[in-house]
C-alpha cells in the first residue's frame, strides 16, 4: 500500500505541475518553480519569528504568502518591460538573500533552513495520513496536492480559451478585450499555490523538475495545446511510475529517480519526436 | 474538454493497476524471534544494539559520515520503517522534518525519541527557545538515553525484560567508565588553553560536561552561511589566547576552518588543524570509531593531543 500512495503522490505532483508547466513553457517562464523554491526562505524565517515554532502549518502559511508575493513581483516587473528571465532572477535572488540576512540576524541558533522545515520527503508521505473522525483517508499530501491540481483544472477549464490566447498572442488577446494582466496573475497564483503545496509534501527537486520537463517533452511531440496538456500529464504520471520502480531497484532517492526518468523521456522525445526529433529529421533528410 | 476527462480517467486506471499490483500487505508479526528495530542515527543504533543484544536486529537509516540535518531518504528507508517493530529517533528536531513523520507514525507503532528519557533541566535551550539536539556529547546524558532505550524495548518485548535490564546495566557501566576517562583526560589540559574551536557548534553539551570553552564558527545549522565577522572574531581569539589547534568535523566541510587558519597566519600566529572530530555521525563500521564508545574515545584523545 505504501508503494501505491507514493506513486499516486508522485503522479499527482507530476500532473499538477506538468499541466501548469505547459503554460509556463509557452510564456518562457519555465524556471518559475525554481525561483519560488528559493524565494520562500524569508517567509519561513518570518513565520518562525512570529509563531516561535517550526511546525508545518506556520511554515506552510509563510511559504504560501511569499510564493504569491514572488509571482506578483515577477509579473509586475514583466508588465513594466523587464525581461522574463531577468525579472525572475532578480526577484528570487533578492528574496532569498533577504532570507539569508534574516537567518543570520535573528535565528543563528536555530536549525532553520528550507530542507529542514519546509521541504517534505516523498518517501515518508504514507505515514502522514489525513484523519477525519477516526477514519484514515489516506496521505495528507494526496489531498493537499490533489486539491491544488483540482483547482488548477477547474480554473483552466473554465477560462481555457482566454488562457490559450494569452499564452500564444497576448497582444491579440488584449485587442479583443481579454484582461490579459488578470489572467497572467491568475496563472502565476495557481503556480505558486501548486508549487508550495507540493514542496511541503515532496520536496523541491521533484516539483521544479515536473514543472518543466514533462511540459517540455510534450512541446516536442505536438503543436496543439490541448494535446500538449494531456501529454504532459501522461509523461509526468509515467515518470512517477517508472521512477519509483527504478528507485526501488537501486535503493535510491525516489524524487531523484522520478526526475531522472522524466529527463530520459525528454531525451527520447528530443531524439525521436515524429516532427522535431533530431534523429527523425536526419533520417527523413 | 474531452481530452481532460480522458487523461484523468487514464490516471485513475493506471492507479488501479498499480494498486492491484502491489497490494501484498506487509506482515508485522514478530515471528522470527528477534525484534526488528530501526534507528535514525548510528549513535542510536549502536545504543539499541548494546541494550538489545541478541534479541534485536538493528538498522540505521543514516550511515557513517551523514549529517542528520541534511539527510536524504532513499527508497529502502520505507521498508526499514515499515518492517520495524519499533523505531528509535533522537528528537529535539535533530531529524528536521522527519520529526513530524515520527510523531505521526507513533499512532500506529511504537516510535520512541531517546531525548524524552533525558532530564528536561539538563537540555540546553538556545536563546530562541529551541533545544540543542546534540545530546550524545555528554556521556552522562547518553546514559539516561540508554535508560530510555531499555524502557522502550521492555515495553515492546516484555518477554526478555531480564536480559534487557542486565545488558543495559552492563553497557551503562561501560559508559560511566568512558565518562570518567573523558573527564580525567580533558582536565589534564591547562585551563587557559581548554578551548575547543570547531566549524559548527555541536559541542555545547561536550563543553558543559567536561569544562571546555566551545567556540563555533557557524551557528548550529550546518547550512547557514557564516559571516565575515565570525572569521575575524575567531582569528582574534586564536591569536590573543594562543590557542594551538582548531578542529574539523567528519560531516562539515573544511573550507570555513581553513579560512580562519589562513587569517591567523597573517597575524603571525601558527594554528594547526587538531585532527578530525566526529560530531553528527560516527566512523565507518568495523573501525574503532564506528561505535559510540570508540567515537568519544577518539574525540577526547584527539583534543587532548592537540591542545596539551
Amino acid at each position: 500500500m505504501t508503494d501505491y500512495w507514493i506513486i499516486l503522490t508522485g503522479a499527482l505532483v507530476a500532473s499538477a505541475c506538468g499541466f501548469l508547466g505547459c503554460f509556463l513553457i509557452l510564456r518562457k517562464m519555465a524556471m518559475l518553480g525554481d525561483a519560488i523554491s528559493h524565494a520562500v526562505l524569508p517567509g519561513i524565517v518570518l513565520a518562525f519569528l512570529f509563531s516561535g515554532s517550526r511546525d508545518a502549518v506556520p511554515m506552510l502559511i509563510g511559504a504560501a504568502i511569499f510564493g504569491l508575493l514572488t509571482t506578483i513581483i515577477i509579473q509586475t516587473l514583466r508588465g513594466q518591460g523587464v525581461q522574463s528571465d531577468a525579472a525572475m532572477s532578480v526577484t528570487f535572488t533578492a528574496l532569498f538573500s533577504i532570507g539569508i540576512i534574516l537567518v543570520s540576524l535573528f535565528t543563528r541558533q536555530v536549525d532553520l533552513d528550507l530542507d529542514c522545515v519546509l521541504y517534505g520527503e516523498i518517501a515518508y508521505v504514507p505515514w502522514d495520513p489525513l484523519k477525519l473522525g477516526g477514519m484514515d483517508l489516506g496521505p495528507r499530501a494526496v489531498w493537499l496536492i490533489g486539491a491544488a491540481f483540482f483547482i488548477s483544472l477547474v480554473v483552466i477549464t473554465l477560462f481555457y480559451k482566454q488562457f490559450k490566447l494569452c499564452a500564444f498572442d497576448p497582444a491579440l488577446a488584449a485587442a479583443i478585450g481579454i484582461p490579459v494582466t488578470f489572467f497572467h496573475y491568475l496563472l502565476m497564483g495557481l503556480v505558486s499555490l501548486t508549487t508550495v503545496a507540493s514542496f511541503e509534501s515532496v520536496g523541491a527537486i521533484l516539483v521544479v523538475a515536473m514543472l518543466i520537463v514533462p511540459a517540455a517533452t510534450a512541446y516536442l511531440l505536438t503543436d496543439r495545446l490541448s494535446v500538449m496538456l494531456g501529454l504532459s500529464i501522461g509523461m509526468g504520471t509515467t515518470s512517477s511510475l517508472v521512477g519509483y520502480w527504478i528507485a526501488k531497484l537501486l535503493d535510491a532517492s525516489i524524487a531523484g529517480c522520478m526526475s531522472v526518468t522524466a529527463g530520459v523521456l525528454f531525451l527520447l522525445a528530443f531524439l525521436f519526436s515524429p516532427k522535431h526529433g533530431v534523429i527523425t529529421r536526419w533520417w527523413i533528410r | 474538454m474531452k481530452w481532460l476527462w480522458t487523461s484523468i480517467r487514464a490516471i485513475l486506471i493506471v492507479s488501479l493497476i498499480v494498486i492491484s499490483g502491489c497490494s501484498s500487505s506487509t506482515t508485522n508479526s514478530k515471528s522470527s524471534g528477534t525484534l526488528k528495530v530501526t534507528a535514525t542515527t548510528g549513535m542510536i543504533a549502536d545504543l539499541v544494539q548494546h541494550v538489545g543484544g541478541k534479541h534485536v536486529q538493528v538498522t540505521a537509516l543514516m550511515g557513517p559520515g551523514v549529517d542528520p540535518h541534511l539527510y536524504k531518504a532513499s527508497q529502502g528507508d520505507i521498508e526499514k520503517l515499515d518492517q520495524a517493530h519499533v523505531a528509535f529517533y533522537n528528537g529535539l528536531h535533530l531529524e528536521g522534518k522527519m520529526t513530524d513523520i515520527f510523531t505521526k507514525m507513533a499512532r500506529s507503532k511504537p516510535v520512541i525519541p531517546v531525548a524524552d528519557g533525558i532530564d528536561k533541566k539538563k537540555i540546553i535551550e538556545t536563546k530562541d527557545g529551541q533545544y540543542d539536539p546534540h545530546i550524545w556529547f555528554d556521556v552522562k546524558l547518553w546514559i539516561q538515553a540508554a535508560g530510555q532505550v531499555k524502557k522502550g524495548l521492555i515495553e515492546v518485548d516484555p518477554q526478555h525484560k531480564n536480559d534487557y535490564e542486565a545488558q543495559a546495566t552492563a553497557y551503562i557501566k561501560q559508559l560511566e567508565e568512558l565518562d570518567q576517562y573523558a573527564r580525567t583526560q580533558l582536565s589534564s589540559i591547562p585551563k587557559e588553553q581548554r578551548v575547543l574551536v570547531t566549524a559548527h557548534d555541536a559541542f555545547s553539551y561536550f563543553g558543559r560536561a567536561y569544562d571546555l570553552e566551545v567556540v563555533g564558527l557557524q551557528g548550529i545549522n550546518t547550512s547557514s552561511e557564516y559571516g565575515l565577522k565570525d572569521v575575524q572574531r575567531m582569528v582574534n581569539l586564536l591569536t590573543e589566547r594562543k590557542i594551538k589547534a582548531v578542529f574539523v568535523e567528519s560531516s562539515v566541510p573544511k573550507r570555513s576552518i581553513e579560512a580562519v587558519i589562513a587569517g591567523a597566519k597573517s597575524k603571525n600566529h601558527q594554528v594547526s588543524i587538531g585532527g578530525e572530530l566526529f560530531s553528527d555521525a560516527m566512523g565507518e563500521k568495523g573501525t574503532p570509531e564506528g561505535t559510540y564508545i570508540g567515537m568519544v574515545h577518539h574525540n577526547v584523545d584527539t583534543i587532548v593531543k592537540a591542545l596539551k
